[in-house]
């Protein structure tokens, strides 16, 4: 009975949530096979620690630090492969500038722009994209309140300098 | 663009994704039918492999030079006494670091904060490279162990200088080794020739990764 109502427990979890999975899936992985496996890693990892969840934590900051501490990882892992992913991404970018309607080629260029950050930037981005309080935001990461602000300045810079660049 | 054109961009792929992606039930169900990963299933089977062998090679060798010791000290070479119980020293200590680092990586507790998790994570990677120098110190063992007192009393000098610059190249490479492999090395030529390999990139990583963190806590 316990193990049927853990199994139910995740799957509602999972389905009011799936949205954190896809998203910091998105900000660590530009393909879609990457993405896919990524998300099949983050579900085990998430079941495997659901016996350990602490109510102290809010879900979503819970999952969260799961899904990108997964992500770090995982992206650590296949390092080679994602190389050669982005590659293909910026040459996919490229060959079909033309083609693509402004809106759609903003939006290669703000995912291109946040592939090229460190790990823990990205993380951050990711987190402020959201709309997250900065407390929050720091109890994700671990780190204080005030770096979190100071951070957020200069990444926020850094993408609109880069877009600048792009002329948009 | 103005940051709030960069979130609405953001959110607009949110709402794509999410079509495009989904999570059957079936899926998380499978999830949930997995057995609890151990301790060795979560290590691929090379490393399974390697840590047997390595506790087997330790564990007969250790048995050995013990019974050498105790029963026959005064009939074998000391040479190859000490060569043979310093290498399965060697070995034995990169073993335990081994199970160490591969222990602690599987406890680790993915739902603390990224910097605390990542940092724990990357150090015990990265202290791979201890396991490397460890390893490196057994070099000069391997060019005596076959000394001999009757090497000693009719060896050929010729035979005997080669024999002691091979030993003394050997223990200078092995001390250098330890003290320089260093991540602050990585991009030397001697260093890309040793762990240029692809296994050693996720340790190189940890090591990069484990500076990024430094850096992220003291809002650098």
């Amino acid at each position: 009975m316990e193990a049927k109502e853990q199994t139910q427990r995740f799957q509602e979890l999972i389905e009011q949530n799936k949205g954190i999975l896809f998203k910091v899936a998105r900000t660590y992985c530009q393909n879609e096979y990457d993405r896919k496996d990524l998300i099949q890693e983050m579900l085990i990892q998430i079941w495997q620690s659901l016996h350990k969840y602490n109510s102290a934590f809010k879900i979503s900051t819970w999952l969260y630090r799961i899904c990108i501490n997964v992500a770090i990882s995982y992206h650590r892992k296949s390092v080679i492969r994602v190389k050669k992913n982005v590659q293909l991404t910026e040459e996919a970018i490229q060959g079909k500038e033309d083609e693509k309607p402004e809106k759609e080629l903003q939006l290669s260029m703000l995912n291109q722009f946040i592939s090229e950050l460190k790990e823990l930037d990205k993380a951050l981005i990711l987190l402020y994209l959201e709309e997250k309080r900065h407390s929050e935001i720091a109890e994700i990461l671990g780190i204080s309140s005030g770096n979190v602000g100071t951070k957020i300045g200069r990444i926020k810079e850094k993408l609109k300098q880069r877009f600048l660049q792009q002329n948009v | 663009m103005e940051e709030k054109h960069i979130m609405e961009l953001w959110q607009t792929t949110n709402a794509k994704l999410e079509d495009s992606f989904s999570i059957s039930r079936k899926n998380t169900e499978e999830i949930t039918k997995m057995k609890v990963q151990t301790l060795l299933s979560s290590m691929r089977p090379v490393k399974v492999f390697a840590v047997v062998a390595g506790f087997l090679w330790v564990l007969f060798g250790a048995i050995l030079v013990a019974n050498l010791f105790i029963y026959s000290f005064d009939k074998i070479s000391p040479w190859f006494l000490f060569s043979a119980a310093f290498q399965i020293l060697l070995t034995a200590i990169a073993l335990v670091l081994y199970i160490y680092q591969t222990v602690h990586i599987y406890q680790a507790d993915i739902s603390d904060s990224i910097v605390e998790t990542q940092r724990k994570l990357a150090t015990l990677k990265s202290s791979s490279l201890w396991i490397a120098r460890f390893l490196f110190l057994q070099l000069p063992l391997w060019t005596t162990f076959y000394w001999s007192k009757d090497m000693m009393r009719n060896g050929h000098t010729g035979l005997w200088v080669l024999q002691i610059v091979i030993t003394l190249l050997f223990a200078f490479i092995a001390v250098w080794l330890f003290f320089n492999i260093k991540y602050k090395n990585k991009d030397k030529k001697w260093f890309r020739f040793i762990f240029g390999k692809r296994e050693w990139e996720p340790v190189l990583k940890a090591i990069e990764l484990n500076k990024e963190i430094a850096d992220f806590k003291e809002d650098r």
